[in-house]
Protein backbone atom coordinates (compact mmCIF):
# COMPACT_ATOMS: atom_id res chain seq x y z
CA UNK A 1 0.00 0.00 0.00
CA UNK A 2 1.39 2.96 -0.80
CA UNK A 3 0.84 6.33 1.57
CA UNK A 4 -0.55 8.83 -1.20
CA UNK A 5 -0.99 12.05 1.27
CA UNK A 6 2.93 11.44 2.29
CA UNK A 7 3.83 11.36 -0.93
CA UNK A 8 1.96 14.21 -2.22
CA UNK A 9 3.00 16.32 1.57
CA UNK A 10 6.68 16.35 -0.44
CA UNK A 11 6.10 18.25 -3.37
CA UNK A 12 5.67 22.01 -2.01
CA UNK A 13 4.05 22.98 -5.20
CA UNK A 14 0.60 22.09 -3.84
CA UNK A 15 1.48 23.74 -0.25
CA UNK A 16 1.89 27.24 -2.44
CA UNK A 17 -1.49 26.17 -4.68
CA UNK A 18 -3.85 24.07 -2.50
CA UNK A 19 -6.77 24.30 -4.37
CA UNK A 20 -4.05 22.98 -7.70
CA UNK A 21 -5.28 20.08 -9.24
CA UNK A 22 -1.95 19.19 -11.37
CA UNK A 23 -3.19 16.20 -14.36
CA UNK A 24 -0.30 17.79 -16.70
CA UNK A 25 2.71 15.39 -15.60
CA UNK A 26 2.91 14.31 -19.24
CA UNK A 27 4.25 17.79 -19.78
CA UNK A 28 6.31 18.40 -16.61
CA UNK A 29 6.19 16.97 -12.93
CA UNK A 30 6.66 18.80 -10.38
CA UNK A 31 9.76 18.26 -8.01
CA UNK A 32 9.90 17.12 -3.94
CA UNK A 33 11.25 19.33 -1.88
CA UNK A 34 14.59 17.01 -1.80
CA UNK A 35 15.37 18.21 -5.40
CA UNK A 36 14.40 21.70 -5.00
CA UNK A 37 16.94 21.72 -1.96
CA UNK A 38 19.46 19.81 -3.46
CA UNK A 39 20.09 22.68 -6.61
CA UNK A 40 19.45 25.13 -3.95
CA UNK A 41 22.46 23.59 -1.27
CA UNK A 42 24.19 23.19 -4.38
CA UNK A 43 24.27 26.59 -5.59
CA UNK A 44 24.65 28.09 -1.84
CA UNK A 45 27.19 25.10 -0.65
CA UNK A 46 29.51 24.19 -3.41
CA UNK A 47 28.98 25.96 -6.81
CA UNK A 48 32.12 24.86 -8.95
CA UNK A 49 33.12 24.05 -12.00
CA UNK A 50 33.46 19.91 -12.71
CA UNK A 51 36.52 18.57 -14.26
CA UNK A 52 38.77 21.48 -13.61
CA UNK A 53 39.01 22.95 -10.66
CA UNK A 54 41.82 21.20 -8.27
CA UNK A 55 40.73 22.53 -4.98
CA UNK A 56 38.92 20.51 -2.56
CA UNK A 57 35.25 22.44 -3.80
CA UNK A 58 35.60 21.69 -6.91
CA UNK A 59 37.05 18.41 -6.47
CA UNK A 60 33.87 17.25 -4.40
CA UNK A 61 31.73 18.95 -6.91
CA UNK A 62 32.93 17.15 -9.90
CA UNK A 63 32.74 13.46 -7.80
CA UNK A 64 29.55 14.13 -6.96
CA UNK A 65 28.87 15.15 -10.66
CA UNK A 66 29.98 11.86 -11.50
CA UNK A 67 28.46 9.98 -8.89
CA UNK A 68 25.46 10.67 -10.16
CA UNK A 69 26.29 8.97 -13.54
CA UNK A 70 27.18 5.93 -11.72
CA UNK A 71 23.31 6.54 -10.22
CA UNK A 72 22.22 6.57 -13.52
CA UNK A 73 23.35 3.88 -14.72
CA UNK A 74 22.23 2.33 -11.66
CA UNK A 75 18.64 2.90 -12.19
CA UNK A 76 18.54 1.63 -15.90
CA UNK A 77 20.84 -0.96 -15.16
CA UNK A 78 23.52 0.19 -17.42
CA UNK A 79 26.79 -2.30 -17.81
CA UNK A 80 29.26 1.15 -17.18
CA UNK A 81 28.57 4.79 -16.25
CA UNK A 82 29.97 5.71 -19.81
CA UNK A 83 27.32 4.54 -21.26
CA UNK A 84 25.88 7.64 -19.91
CA UNK A 85 25.44 10.84 -21.46
CA UNK A 86 24.59 14.27 -19.87
CA UNK A 87 22.65 16.50 -22.13
CA UNK A 88 20.01 19.21 -21.97
CA UNK A 89 17.49 16.75 -22.59
CA UNK A 90 15.53 14.26 -24.43
CA UNK A 91 15.27 16.26 -27.72
CA UNK A 92 19.04 16.89 -27.52
CA UNK A 93 19.53 12.90 -26.76
CA UNK A 94 17.81 12.38 -29.72
CA UNK A 95 19.64 15.01 -32.11
CA UNK A 96 23.15 13.78 -30.69
CA UNK A 97 22.50 10.29 -31.93
CA UNK A 98 21.00 11.23 -35.40
CA UNK A 99 24.26 13.88 -35.79
CA UNK A 100 26.90 11.91 -34.03
CA UNK A 101 25.92 8.14 -34.98
CA UNK A 102 23.65 8.02 -38.13
CA UNK A 103 24.64 10.90 -40.30
CA UNK A 104 27.85 9.03 -40.88
CA UNK A 105 26.23 5.97 -41.71
CA UNK A 106 23.39 6.48 -43.42
CA UNK A 107 23.67 6.74 -47.64
CA UNK A 108 21.40 7.39 -50.44
CA UNK A 109 18.15 4.97 -50.41
CA UNK A 110 18.76 3.78 -46.86
CA UNK A 111 15.97 3.81 -44.59
CA UNK A 112 14.80 5.25 -41.11
CA UNK A 113 11.83 3.85 -39.23
CA UNK A 114 10.07 5.42 -36.61
CA UNK A 115 5.91 4.97 -35.80
CA UNK A 116 3.19 7.15 -36.32
CA UNK A 117 2.45 8.01 -32.65
CA UNK A 118 6.16 9.67 -32.15
CA UNK A 119 6.69 13.28 -30.70
CA UNK A 120 8.18 15.74 -33.02
CA UNK A 121 11.31 15.07 -30.87
CA UNK A 122 11.83 11.68 -31.81
CA UNK A 123 10.69 12.70 -35.84
CA UNK A 124 12.31 15.24 -36.97
CA UNK A 125 15.73 14.71 -35.74
CA UNK A 126 15.13 11.86 -38.48
CA UNK A 127 13.42 13.48 -40.60
CA UNK A 128 16.04 16.05 -41.30
CA UNK A 129 19.24 13.57 -41.51
CA UNK A 130 17.38 11.58 -44.24
CA UNK A 131 16.76 14.33 -46.15
CA UNK A 132 20.46 15.22 -45.85
CA UNK A 133 21.38 11.83 -46.82
CA UNK A 134 18.82 11.13 -49.37
CA UNK A 135 17.25 8.65 -47.04
CA UNK A 136 13.73 7.58 -46.29
CA UNK A 137 11.79 7.57 -43.19
CA UNK A 138 9.49 5.03 -43.07
CA UNK A 139 6.49 4.99 -40.39
CA UNK A 140 5.47 1.64 -38.69
CA UNK A 141 1.22 2.05 -38.93
CA UNK A 142 -0.81 2.09 -35.71
CA UNK A 143 -4.84 1.34 -35.73
CA UNK A 144 -7.36 3.66 -34.45
CA UNK A 145 -7.10 1.94 -31.21
CA UNK A 146 -3.35 3.59 -30.99
CA UNK A 147 -1.66 0.51 -31.15
CA UNK A 148 1.48 -0.41 -33.67
CA UNK A 149 1.16 -2.40 -36.65
CA UNK A 150 3.88 -5.16 -35.73
CA UNK A 151 2.74 -7.29 -38.51
CA UNK A 152 3.46 -4.18 -40.98
CA UNK A 153 6.55 -3.40 -39.06
CA UNK A 154 8.19 -7.23 -39.46
CA UNK A 155 7.54 -6.74 -43.40
CA UNK A 156 8.88 -3.13 -43.77
CA UNK A 157 11.75 -4.04 -42.19
CA UNK A 158 14.96 -4.63 -44.83
CA UNK A 159 18.63 -4.53 -45.14
CA UNK A 160 18.30 -0.64 -46.10
CA UNK A 161 16.88 -0.36 -42.62
CA UNK A 162 19.75 1.75 -40.61
CA UNK A 163 17.52 2.77 -37.33
CA UNK A 164 14.70 2.30 -35.96
CA UNK A 165 13.53 4.63 -32.92
CA UNK A 166 10.17 4.06 -31.01
CA UNK A 167 8.92 5.59 -28.69
CA UNK A 168 8.20 3.95 -25.34
CA UNK A 169 4.87 5.78 -23.82
CA UNK A 170 3.38 7.88 -26.43
CA UNK A 171 2.60 11.27 -25.19
CA UNK A 172 -0.90 12.02 -26.84
CA UNK A 173 -2.10 8.72 -26.31
CA UNK A 174 -0.77 6.75 -23.34
CA UNK A 175 0.42 3.36 -25.42
CA UNK A 176 2.93 1.53 -24.19
CA UNK A 177 4.60 0.38 -27.12
CA UNK A 178 6.10 -3.55 -27.26
CA UNK A 179 9.88 -2.30 -27.33
CA UNK A 180 10.66 -5.53 -26.51
CA UNK A 181 9.53 -7.19 -29.50
CA UNK A 182 10.19 -4.37 -31.27
CA UNK A 183 13.95 -4.72 -30.16
CA UNK A 184 13.90 -8.37 -31.19
CA UNK A 185 12.66 -7.89 -34.72
CA UNK A 186 15.39 -5.03 -35.34
CA UNK A 187 18.26 -6.87 -33.47
CA UNK A 188 16.89 -9.82 -36.03
CA UNK A 189 18.27 -7.54 -38.88
CA UNK A 190 21.14 -6.30 -36.82
CA UNK A 191 19.82 -2.81 -36.46
CA UNK A 192 20.33 -0.59 -34.08
CA UNK A 193 17.25 0.57 -31.88
CA UNK A 194 16.46 3.83 -29.97
CA UNK A 195 13.98 3.81 -27.30
CA UNK A 196 12.29 7.24 -26.54
CA UNK A 197 11.51 7.08 -22.28
CA UNK A 198 10.53 10.42 -22.03
CA UNK A 199 6.99 9.32 -21.08
CA UNK A 200 7.70 6.38 -19.06
CA UNK A 201 10.90 6.68 -16.67
CA UNK A 202 9.25 7.82 -14.18
CA UNK A 203 6.42 5.11 -13.97
CA UNK A 204 8.47 2.01 -15.48
CA UNK A 205 10.96 0.52 -14.28
CA UNK A 206 13.56 0.26 -17.11
CA UNK A 207 16.74 -2.24 -17.63
CA UNK A 208 18.55 -1.71 -20.98
CA UNK A 209 20.52 -4.59 -20.41
CA UNK A 210 17.57 -6.74 -20.38
CA UNK A 211 15.48 -5.02 -23.30
CA UNK A 212 18.71 -4.88 -25.13
CA UNK A 213 18.21 -1.66 -26.14
CA UNK A 214 20.83 0.33 -28.12
CA UNK A 215 20.16 3.94 -27.64
CA UNK A 216 17.55 5.44 -24.88
CA UNK A 217 16.57 9.04 -24.33
CA UNK A 218 14.84 10.41 -21.03
CA UNK A 219 14.49 14.00 -19.81
CA UNK A 220 15.01 14.78 -15.92
CA UNK A 221 12.05 17.24 -15.25
CA UNK A 222 9.29 14.47 -16.23
CA UNK A 223 11.18 12.29 -13.39
CA UNK A 224 10.40 14.50 -10.70
CA UNK A 225 13.88 16.65 -11.48
CA UNK A 226 14.88 19.64 -12.53
CA UNK A 227 14.50 21.25 -16.49
CA UNK A 228 17.78 21.25 -18.76
CA UNK A 229 18.91 17.54 -17.90
CA UNK A 230 18.39 14.98 -20.10
CA UNK A 231 20.15 11.28 -20.50
CA UNK A 232 21.31 9.59 -23.27
CA UNK A 233 22.09 6.21 -22.59
CA UNK A 234 24.20 4.51 -25.26
CA UNK A 235 26.16 0.63 -25.84
CA UNK A 236 29.79 1.34 -25.40
CA UNK A 237 30.52 -0.33 -29.04
CA UNK A 238 28.24 2.55 -30.71
CA UNK A 239 28.67 5.57 -28.25
CA UNK A 240 32.73 4.98 -29.01
CA UNK A 241 32.44 5.39 -32.84
CA UNK A 242 30.54 8.17 -32.78
CA UNK A 243 31.88 11.50 -33.62
CA UNK A 244 31.08 14.71 -31.39
CA UNK A 245 29.08 17.57 -33.35
CA UNK A 246 29.28 19.98 -30.03
CA UNK A 247 33.50 21.10 -29.80
CA UNK A 248 34.40 23.71 -27.18
CA UNK A 249 35.72 22.91 -23.57
CA UNK A 250 35.70 19.65 -21.71
CA UNK A 251 35.59 17.34 -24.59
CA UNK A 252 39.04 17.40 -25.44
CA UNK A 253 42.57 15.10 -24.67
CA UNK A 254 45.00 17.15 -26.50
CA UNK A 255 44.84 20.55 -28.86
CA UNK A 256 46.97 22.69 -31.10
CA UNK A 257 46.13 25.19 -33.75
CA UNK A 258 46.43 22.12 -36.45
CA UNK A 259 44.25 19.10 -34.45
CA UNK A 260 42.45 18.43 -31.39
CA UNK A 261 42.15 14.74 -29.79
CA UNK A 262 38.69 14.15 -28.51
CA UNK A 263 38.66 12.52 -24.45
CA UNK A 264 36.86 9.79 -24.12
CA UNK A 265 33.51 8.81 -24.09
CA UNK A 266 31.20 10.18 -22.67
CA UNK A 267 32.83 13.65 -22.41
CA UNK A 268 33.87 14.13 -25.49
CA UNK A 269 29.93 14.50 -25.65
CA UNK A 270 29.51 16.76 -22.87
CA UNK A 271 31.30 20.12 -24.84
CA UNK A 272 31.58 23.45 -22.23
CA UNK A 273 30.21 23.78 -19.17
CA UNK A 274 27.49 21.53 -18.60
CA UNK A 275 24.15 21.47 -16.21
CA UNK A 276 25.66 20.55 -12.91
CA UNK A 277 23.16 21.87 -10.69
CA UNK A 278 20.86 20.16 -13.10
CA UNK A 279 23.22 16.42 -13.01
CA UNK A 280 22.84 16.84 -8.81
CA UNK A 281 18.98 17.69 -8.92
CA UNK A 282 18.71 14.70 -11.40
CA UNK A 283 20.42 12.18 -8.69
CA UNK A 284 18.58 13.46 -6.14
CA UNK A 285 15.28 12.82 -7.80
CA UNK A 286 16.43 9.01 -9.16
CA UNK A 287 16.71 8.56 -4.99
CA UNK A 288 13.18 9.66 -4.31
CA UNK A 289 12.32 7.24 -6.95
CA UNK A 290 14.06 4.48 -5.95
CA UNK A 291 12.49 4.59 -2.24
CA UNK A 292 9.03 4.71 -3.63
CA UNK A 293 7.30 1.48 -4.20
CA UNK A 294 7.03 1.72 -7.93
CA UNK A 295 5.20 -2.19 -8.31
CA UNK A 296 2.73 -0.46 -6.18
CA UNK A 297 3.01 3.51 -8.22
CA UNK A 298 1.78 0.85 -10.99
CA UNK A 299 -0.98 -0.72 -9.73
CA UNK A 300 -2.28 2.54 -8.21
CA UNK A 301 -1.46 4.31 -11.53
CA UNK A 302 -3.34 1.49 -13.74
CA UNK A 303 -6.61 1.89 -11.17
CA UNK A 304 -6.31 5.72 -11.42
CA UNK A 305 -6.87 5.64 -15.21
CA UNK A 306 -9.34 2.92 -15.47
CA UNK A 307 -11.27 4.56 -13.12
CA UNK A 308 -10.63 8.47 -14.94
CA UNK A 309 -11.51 5.92 -18.42
CA UNK A 310 -14.50 4.73 -17.18
CA UNK A 311 -16.11 7.91 -15.60
CA UNK A 312 -15.41 10.11 -18.44
CA UNK A 313 -16.73 7.74 -21.28
CA UNK A 314 -19.80 8.20 -19.62
CA UNK A 315 -19.96 11.76 -20.34
CA UNK A 316 -21.89 11.61 -23.16
CA UNK A 317 -20.28 13.34 -26.17
CA UNK A 318 -17.27 12.60 -25.39
CA UNK A 319 -14.28 10.61 -27.48
CA UNK A 320 -10.93 8.55 -25.42
CA UNK A 321 -8.13 8.74 -28.34
CA UNK A 322 -6.05 6.10 -27.81
CA UNK A 323 -7.55 3.09 -26.31
CA UNK A 324 -4.92 0.70 -26.12
CA UNK A 325 -5.04 -2.32 -24.41
CA UNK A 326 -1.46 -1.54 -22.58
CA UNK A 327 -1.99 2.39 -21.49
CA UNK A 328 0.27 4.49 -19.72
CA UNK A 329 -1.73 6.73 -17.16
CA UNK A 330 -1.99 9.51 -20.06
CA UNK A 331 -5.95 10.17 -21.48
CA UNK A 332 -6.76 12.13 -24.21
CA UNK A 333 -9.99 13.08 -25.16
CA UNK A 334 -12.41 14.71 -27.27
CA UNK A 335 -15.43 16.98 -26.71
CA UNK A 336 -18.04 17.11 -29.94
CA UNK A 337 -18.29 20.71 -30.11
CA UNK A 338 -16.29 22.17 -28.12
CA UNK A 339 -12.33 22.88 -29.07
CA UNK A 340 -9.67 21.30 -26.45
CA UNK A 341 -8.57 25.25 -25.69
CA UNK A 342 -11.78 26.34 -24.29
CA UNK A 343 -12.03 23.34 -22.22
CA UNK A 344 -8.19 23.49 -20.88
CA UNK A 345 -9.05 27.50 -20.65
CA UNK A 346 -12.89 26.73 -18.51
CA UNK A 347 -10.81 23.74 -16.26
CA UNK A 348 -7.78 26.20 -15.55
CA UNK A 349 -10.35 28.81 -14.19
CA UNK A 350 -11.16 25.45 -11.73
CA UNK A 351 -7.56 25.35 -10.41
CA UNK A 352 -7.32 22.09 -12.79
CA UNK A 353 -4.26 21.90 -14.92
CA UNK A 354 -4.55 19.84 -18.47
CA UNK A 355 -2.89 20.22 -21.64
CA UNK A 356 -4.88 20.93 -24.83
CA UNK A 357 -3.45 20.90 -28.41
CA UNK A 358 -1.63 18.44 -30.81
CA UNK A 359 0.91 17.93 -27.82
CA UNK A 360 4.04 17.83 -30.14
CA UNK A 361 2.35 14.91 -32.18
CA UNK A 362 0.76 16.74 -35.18
CA UNK A 363 0.41 13.76 -37.54
CA UNK A 364 -1.00 11.55 -34.90
CA UNK A 365 -4.09 14.53 -34.77
CA UNK A 366 -4.29 14.05 -38.25
CA UNK A 367 -4.26 10.63 -38.41
CA UNK A 368 -7.41 10.86 -35.91
CA UNK A 369 -8.99 14.48 -38.06
CA UNK A 370 -8.82 16.11 -34.97
CA UNK A 371 -7.11 19.99 -34.36
CA UNK A 372 -6.20 18.64 -31.34
CA UNK A 373 -7.09 16.79 -27.60
CA UNK A 374 -7.34 17.42 -24.13
CA UNK A 375 -5.02 15.64 -22.10
CA UNK A 376 -5.17 14.31 -18.40
CA UNK A 377 -2.39 12.38 -17.40
CA UNK A 378 -1.71 11.45 -13.74
CA UNK A 379 1.31 10.32 -11.82
CA UNK A 380 2.00 9.25 -8.07
CA UNK A 381 0.56 12.58 -6.33
CA UNK A 382 -2.65 12.28 -7.96
CA UNK A 383 -5.56 11.28 -5.94
CA UNK A 384 -8.48 9.71 -6.81
CA UNK A 385 -11.11 12.53 -5.85
CA UNK A 386 -9.28 14.79 -8.53
CA UNK A 387 -10.90 12.29 -10.91
CA UNK A 388 -14.67 13.11 -9.83
CA UNK A 389 -13.23 16.62 -9.65
CA UNK A 390 -12.29 16.67 -13.34
CA UNK A 391 -15.49 14.69 -14.55
CA UNK A 392 -17.94 17.05 -13.07
CA UNK A 393 -16.53 20.19 -14.05
CA UNK A 394 -16.62 18.44 -18.10
CA UNK A 395 -20.35 18.12 -17.35
CA UNK A 396 -20.29 21.70 -16.57
CA UNK A 397 -18.52 22.73 -19.50
CA UNK A 398 -20.71 21.09 -21.70
CA UNK A 399 -23.85 22.20 -19.95
CA UNK A 400 -22.64 25.80 -20.46
CA UNK A 401 -21.64 25.48 -24.19
CA UNK A 402 -24.90 23.94 -24.98
CA UNK B 1 -16.88 28.17 -13.16
CA UNK B 2 -15.15 31.63 -13.20
CA UNK B 3 -17.83 34.59 -14.05
CA UNK B 4 -15.13 36.21 -15.97
CA UNK B 5 -14.55 33.71 -18.47
CA UNK B 6 -18.38 33.19 -18.60
CA UNK B 7 -18.85 36.71 -19.39
CA UNK B 8 -16.49 36.13 -21.99
CA UNK B 9 -17.66 33.66 -23.41
CA UNK B 10 -21.41 34.38 -23.29
CA UNK B 11 -22.08 37.44 -24.90
CA UNK B 12 -20.80 37.31 -28.22
CA UNK B 13 -18.50 33.99 -28.29
CA UNK B 14 -21.09 31.28 -28.12
CA UNK B 15 -23.38 33.04 -30.67
CA UNK B 16 -20.41 33.26 -33.37
CA UNK B 17 -19.03 30.07 -32.34
CA UNK B 18 -22.06 27.90 -33.29
CA UNK B 19 -23.92 30.50 -36.22
CA UNK B 20 -20.35 32.20 -37.83
CA UNK B 21 -21.26 34.30 -40.20
CA UNK B 22 -20.01 33.71 -44.15
CA UNK B 23 -18.70 30.08 -43.00
CA UNK B 24 -17.68 29.06 -46.03
CA UNK B 25 -15.22 28.64 -48.70
CA UNK B 26 -15.09 30.95 -51.91
CA UNK B 27 -13.84 29.32 -54.84
CA UNK B 28 -14.09 32.45 -57.36
CA UNK B 29 -12.16 34.29 -54.60
CA UNK B 30 -9.46 36.71 -55.78
CA UNK B 31 -7.05 36.54 -52.85
CA UNK B 32 -6.67 33.36 -49.76
CA UNK B 33 -5.65 34.56 -46.87
CA UNK B 34 -4.41 31.68 -44.29
CA UNK B 35 -4.49 32.52 -40.82
CA UNK B 36 -3.15 29.58 -38.89
CA UNK B 37 -1.59 29.05 -35.06
CA UNK B 38 1.05 26.63 -35.22
CA UNK B 39 1.15 26.36 -31.53
CA UNK B 40 -2.54 25.14 -31.17
CA UNK B 41 -3.50 24.21 -34.54
CA UNK B 42 -5.61 26.92 -35.30
CA UNK B 43 -6.32 26.71 -39.04
CA UNK B 44 -8.71 29.84 -41.03
CA UNK B 45 -8.47 30.23 -44.47
CA UNK B 46 -10.37 33.69 -45.33
CA UNK B 47 -11.99 34.24 -48.92
CA UNK B 48 -11.18 37.69 -50.58
CA UNK B 49 -13.17 39.49 -53.45
CA UNK B 50 -11.46 42.55 -53.84
CA UNK B 51 -12.29 44.68 -56.93
CA UNK B 52 -11.35 48.21 -57.15
CA UNK B 53 -9.80 48.50 -53.78
CA UNK B 54 -13.36 47.16 -51.97
CA UNK B 55 -13.53 44.10 -49.89
CA UNK B 56 -16.11 42.92 -52.24
CA UNK B 57 -17.02 39.40 -50.58
CA UNK B 58 -15.51 38.32 -47.66
CA UNK B 59 -16.01 34.74 -46.25
CA UNK B 60 -13.92 32.27 -43.74
CA UNK B 61 -13.41 28.24 -43.61
CA UNK B 62 -11.57 26.38 -40.82
CA UNK B 63 -11.52 25.19 -37.51
CA UNK B 64 -9.91 26.67 -34.25
CA UNK B 65 -11.53 27.01 -30.48
CA UNK B 66 -14.54 29.50 -30.02
CA UNK B 67 -12.61 32.60 -29.49
CA UNK B 68 -10.53 32.48 -32.38
CA UNK B 69 -13.70 30.97 -34.78
CA UNK B 70 -15.80 33.66 -32.91
CA UNK B 71 -13.11 36.69 -33.62
CA UNK B 72 -12.60 35.41 -37.73
CA UNK B 73 -16.36 35.77 -37.80
CA UNK B 74 -16.58 39.04 -36.59
CA UNK B 75 -13.65 40.22 -38.70
CA UNK B 76 -15.32 38.97 -41.93
CA UNK B 77 -19.05 40.40 -41.04
CA UNK B 78 -17.14 44.26 -40.33
CA UNK B 79 -14.48 43.89 -43.19
CA UNK B 80 -16.98 43.17 -45.78
CA UNK B 81 -17.85 46.02 -48.18
CA UNK B 82 -15.09 47.90 -46.87
CA UNK B 83 -12.41 49.82 -48.63
CA UNK B 84 -8.90 48.30 -47.30
CA UNK B 85 -7.73 51.51 -45.90
CA UNK B 86 -10.95 51.42 -43.88
CA UNK B 87 -10.69 47.78 -43.52
CA UNK B 88 -6.88 48.61 -42.05
CA UNK B 89 -8.51 50.64 -39.69
CA UNK B 90 -11.48 48.58 -38.33
CA UNK B 91 -8.41 45.73 -37.38
CA UNK B 92 -6.60 48.76 -35.27
CA UNK B 93 -9.19 49.21 -33.88
CA UNK B 94 -9.77 45.69 -32.93
CA UNK B 95 -6.34 45.04 -31.93
CA UNK B 96 -6.63 48.28 -29.61
CA UNK B 97 -9.69 46.56 -27.38
CA UNK B 98 -7.21 43.46 -26.93
CA UNK B 99 -3.71 45.12 -26.27
CA UNK B 100 -3.13 44.68 -22.94
CA UNK B 101 -0.90 47.61 -22.84
CA UNK B 102 -3.88 49.66 -23.85
CA UNK B 103 -7.34 51.39 -21.78
CA UNK B 104 -10.82 50.03 -23.37
CA UNK B 105 -11.76 53.58 -24.92
CA UNK B 106 -15.34 55.01 -25.33
CA UNK B 107 -17.44 54.06 -28.33
CA UNK B 108 -15.85 50.83 -28.87
CA UNK B 109 -18.44 48.65 -30.84
CA UNK B 110 -20.22 46.12 -28.73
CA UNK B 111 -18.93 42.90 -30.90
CA UNK B 112 -15.29 44.31 -30.42
CA UNK B 113 -15.65 44.73 -26.77
CA UNK B 114 -16.53 41.35 -25.55
CA UNK B 115 -13.09 40.29 -26.94
CA UNK B 116 -11.17 42.52 -24.49
CA UNK B 117 -12.03 40.24 -21.58
CA UNK B 118 -9.12 37.86 -23.49
CA UNK B 119 -6.90 40.08 -21.41
CA UNK B 120 -7.78 38.30 -18.33
CA UNK B 121 -6.42 35.03 -20.30
CA UNK B 122 -3.05 35.40 -21.56
CA UNK B 123 -2.81 32.42 -22.88
CA UNK B 124 -5.96 33.17 -25.12
CA UNK B 125 -4.95 36.45 -26.39
CA UNK B 126 -3.64 35.01 -29.13
CA UNK B 127 -6.81 33.29 -30.21
CA UNK B 128 -8.58 36.48 -30.53
CA UNK B 129 -5.96 38.06 -32.60
CA UNK B 130 -4.86 35.50 -34.77
CA UNK B 131 -7.37 36.23 -37.72
CA UNK B 132 -7.03 40.53 -37.31
CA UNK B 133 -2.85 40.05 -37.15
CA UNK B 134 -2.76 38.06 -40.20
CA UNK B 135 -5.04 40.61 -42.03
CA UNK B 136 -3.20 43.45 -41.01
CA UNK B 137 -0.17 42.31 -42.74
CA UNK B 138 -2.40 41.11 -45.76
CA UNK B 139 -3.95 44.75 -45.86
CA UNK B 140 -0.20 46.72 -44.88
CA UNK B 141 1.01 45.26 -48.38
CA UNK B 142 -1.34 46.48 -50.55
CA UNK B 143 -2.30 49.60 -49.45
Amino acid sequence: MIDLKKIRAEFPIFSHHPKLVYLDNAATTHKPQSVITAISDFYQKENTNIHRGIYPLAAQTTQKYEQVRNKVAQFLNAPNSNNIVYTSGTTASTNLVAHSFLNTRLKKGDEVIISAMEHHANLIPWQMICKKNGANLSIIPMNKEGELDLVSFRKMISEKTKMVAIVHVSNSLGTVNPIEEIIEISHQKNIPVLVDAAQSVAHYPIDVQALDVDFLTFSGHKLFGPTGIGILYGKEQYLSAMHPYQFGGDMIKNVTFEETTFADVPQRFEAGTTNVAGVIGLGTAIDFVNQLDRRAIINYLNDLTLDATGKLLKINGLEIVGTAKNKSSIISFALRNIHPHDVATFLGTDHIAVRAGNHCTQPVMDYFNLPGTTRASFTIYNQPEEVDFLVEKIKEIQQFFS
Amino acid sequence: MNEKLKNLYKTIILKHNSTPIFFEKNENATHVLKAYNQICGDRFELYFEIKNGVIEDLSFHGFGCAISKASTSVLVKKLKGKELAEALLSCREFLKVTDVEVEIGENVEEEFEAFSAAKEFPGRLKCATLSWDEMIGFLEKRI
